[in-house]
């Protein structure tokens, strides 16, 4: 990190008063527009460099990268970006190494960016062109040395050692896969998580379309390779992450994704005026790898899931469904919702109606695809959208940043943006038509796996905004944890639960003890040491299954066990799960022997929710070290934490497995 | 595109851009060697980008098929848009 610079003297006034001047008029010029162009973007940014303003620097260079994919003007905010250093913007940060098969200086510069206008500050090691093999195997190499959290593999098809007809294709996708997942293991071992572009064929196919049933084709071959890839990242876990070139090429039109003149010249093998949109894929996967991913989808009704108003229209006055191009449109939009829904994105309302109006549609029109039980929280009233936007927040339990919101109104989505600068708006299109592309060009829904938890996550976030209702009116909280009637399953980890496991760790940011990010490795490695005691807590109550959501790392020191990681998701926060969690560590470490149980608070900005987790269950303070507090209960003395409101079904106790032999036993 | 700017004025935009330096200008007789920061990639970055502002292609020496800027310019003032 570097310190600050000192804000240069201007040297003389009136160059300050010329450029305030300047700066005024291109605000003045931004705001007449909702999404200001590339240039006056740029030109903002470049103005309050000048002026010493880093901050506002970085904001305007990364709304370069709302305003189109124009590689000059990206690169010029690239620039800016580089030159301000520490962008004070960030959310998360990490470091990348880009390991191409091609000239990647430009895609790197691009690709920091493009992280930063999703919150991500990223350190970026560019290697040597066509050095990724070494630089990754090599432990003296560059890259090694740099210690990536995340390796982005930028290959080309022209890289493949595939021949253009094979008499075994098979056999050659099989060694060229191989060639490929053998760096996954090798950034695995490193502890680097993978982002592994997928091979785009180029335009110029020799074998024409019979390439296509021709299996022993380079082009037949090619394909294969790019859905075996896909099987191999699925086995391999959400440690590996694909970013599917063919897609992404065929989507910017191949024949200028291919531009053979900077092939030859520069071995860019990716044009240019490409860069842009992969850098903003790229990051969003990198986004989605750190936990950053948006969870909720805040949604307007009247002509944004229906065309008129259904307050003043009535239930028929509506243009929904087949019989005009435009009530087709809507529902092509609603279905693209639901497809997002089933990915796991949760979906509210936010609307400006009468309840009673809003409701009508959900309940009575037949050609609305969205249910009411679709809908997590269904807020209608004549509140301001900014209000109910932070009351979803509240009643989802989710923060402003895990939000988008969908309006067809450009005066609601600039009063969002400027009230709620955390959450993402999308620019919608004037036609319904271009509704669905328009929110699929928002990024940020990307995860980097799909669970169980993912497909339930509605009805989970659904339940939970009825028992805030509930809580309301519940008496006493001892009444309101009993009349939840709640059951936890605490077990070790397994392979089936690692990938949700692996999720949890990578993006809890408020109840997290120690906020330790580890990856999928390192918790493989945790799950098999013998001496180590991992759970998993799985919460049900009368409500819903809230699915796994915590997490709890031990390890033992001396006679003490040591609480190494302990997190669990924001959706059981206040639900006595952390006693839970408590009594079945405390009942093992007990088992195993050990007299006291050590936590350790290392504080975050988002971690304060659980400063004082240690004291409320008895713990004493034992000292303090670099602002981590270190905190001690006597089991010996006081005996194991008690679970008073949750039943709990324990998995792989002392008492039913042969782990007290082995166990680091201090007794 | 060309919104009243002279060609002159367009390039000279590019490269203060290209290389985030408003303090450079261009003559005539300049060539790649006397831009601070030149180097082989800054060189793909400025091709690129005055190729899409002023929709040419370049062959495959690229820039270097230029004695210097003021070839260049009057190159652009005759096939640029």
């Amino acid at each position: 990190m570097t310190a600050p610079s000192p804000r240069r003297t201007p040297p003389h006034a009136g160059a300050d008063a010329a450029l305030g001047d300047a700066i005024e008029s291109l605000l003045a010029t931004a705001s007449a527009t909702e999404i200001p162009p590339a240039d006056v973007c740029l030109k903002l940014a470049r103005a309050f460099q000048r002026a010493g303003d880093r901050g506002a620097a970085c904001r305007w260079a990364t709304r370069v990268v709302d305003a189109g994919d124009d590689f000059a003007a990206w690169r010029g905010a690239a620039a800016v970006v580089a030159a301000c250093g520490d962008a004070p913007q960030a959310r998360r940060r990490a470091r990348v190494a880009v390991l191409g098969s091609y000239t990647t200086t430009q895609y790197a510069q691009l690709l920091r960016l493009a992280a930063l206008r999703v919150g991500v500050a990223l350190e970026v090691h560019d290697a040597p062109y066509g050095q990724y093999r070494q630089e990754l195997l090599d432990p003296a190499s560059g890259t090694r040395a740099f210690a990536p959290d995340l390796v982005v593999l930028a290959t080309h098809e022209g890289e493949l050692a595939l021949p253009e007809m094979a008499d075994d294709p098979g056999a050659a996708v099989a060694a060229e896969l191989r060639r490929w997942t053998s760096l996954w293991d090798a950034a695995g071992e490193a502890g680097a998580r993978v982002v592994q572009h997928t091979f785009a064929i180029p335009p110029e196919t020799a074998t024409g379309h019979l390439g296509a049933k021709l299996p022993g084709s380079r082009y037949a071959m090619s394909r294969a390779l790019d859905a075996r890839l896909g099987e191999a990242a699925a086995a391999a876990g959400p440690h590996v992450a694909l970013l599917d070139c063919e897609r992404l090429a065929g989507q910017f039109g191949k024949e200028r994704w291919f531009d053979p003149r900077y092939w030859h010249l520069a071995k860019q093998a990716v044009a240019l005026d490409a860069l842009p949109l992969l850098a903003r894929h790229t990051a969003a996967l990198i986004a989605a790898q750190l936990g950053l991913s948006r969870k909720c989808l805040v949604l307007d009704l009247d002509n944004t899931l229906w065309g008129g108003i259904v307050g003043e229209d009535g239930l028929a006055g509506i243009r929904l469904g087949a019989g005009s191009p435009e009530g087709e449109a809507y529902v092509a939009f609603q279905e693209y919702v639901l497809a997002l829904k089933r990915k796991g994105v949760v979906l509210a309302v936010c609307s400006k109606n009468n309840e009673a109006d809003a409701l009508e549609p959900f309940e009575r029109h037949p050609e609305m695809r969205i249910r009411r039980e679709d809908v997590a929280m269904f807020v209608a009233n004549w509140e301001t959208k900014s209000d109910c936007i932070r009351a979803i927040a509240r009643g989802l339990d989710v923060g402003l940043d895990a939000i988008v919101f969908v309006d067809d109104n450009p005066a609601e989505r600039q009063v969002v943006r400027e009230l709620l600068p955390e959450v993402d708006v999308v620019p919608m299109p004037p036609d319904p038509a271009h509704y669905a592309r328009a929110l699929s060009r928002y990024l940020l829904f990307e995860t980097s796996a799909f669970t169980a938890e993912d497909a339930a996550r509605t009805a989970q976030y659904r339940a939970r905004a009825e028992i805030a209702t509930a809580e309301a009116s519940a008496g006493s909280i001892e009444q309101f944890y009993r009349g939840l009637a709640m059951r936890a399953r605490i077990a070790p980890f397994d392979a089936v639960d690692l990938p949700r496991i692996a999720q949890l760790v990578g993006k809890t940011n408020q109840f997290n003890l120690t906020t330790r990010r580890h990856g999928l490795p390192q918790l493989e490695a945790f799950a098999r040491d013998p001496s180590c005691v991992h759970l998993s807590l799985r919460l049900r109550d009368r409500f819903a299954d809230h699915g796994l959501v915590g997490v709890l790392i031990a390890l033992g020191a001396g006679d003490s066990l040591e609480i190494e990681s302990w997190l669990m998701s924001c959706r059981v926060i206040g639900r006595t799960a952390d006693a839970a969690m408590l009594a079945a560590l405390s009942r093992r470490a007990l088992a195993r022997g050990y007299r006291s149980l050590r936590g350790i608070y290392r504080p975050t900005p988002k971690s304060g929710l659980v400063r004082d987790l240690y004291a409320g269950f008895g713990f004493t303070p034992a000292g303090e070290r670099d602002g981590a507090t270190t905190w001690v209960y006597d089991l010996a003395a006081r005996g194991p934490i008690e679970s008073p409101y949750i039943e709990l079904t324990e998995v792989g106790t002392e008492t039913d497995d042969d782990r007290r032999q082995d166990g680091a036993s201090a007794a | 595109m060309t919104d009243g700017r002279t060609v002159h004025r367009r390039l000279e935009d590019i490269f203060r851009i290209v290389f985030n330096d408003d303090a450079i200008t261009l003559t005539d007789e300049m060539t790649a060697a006397d831009v601070p920061g030149w180097d082989s990639l800054e060189h793909i970055n400025v091709m690129f980008s005055i190729e899409s502002a002023f929709g040419v292609q370049f062959d495959a020496a690229g820039l270097a098929a230029f004695e210097n800027f003021g070839a260049l310019e009057r190159y652009l003032a005759e096939h640029g848009r």
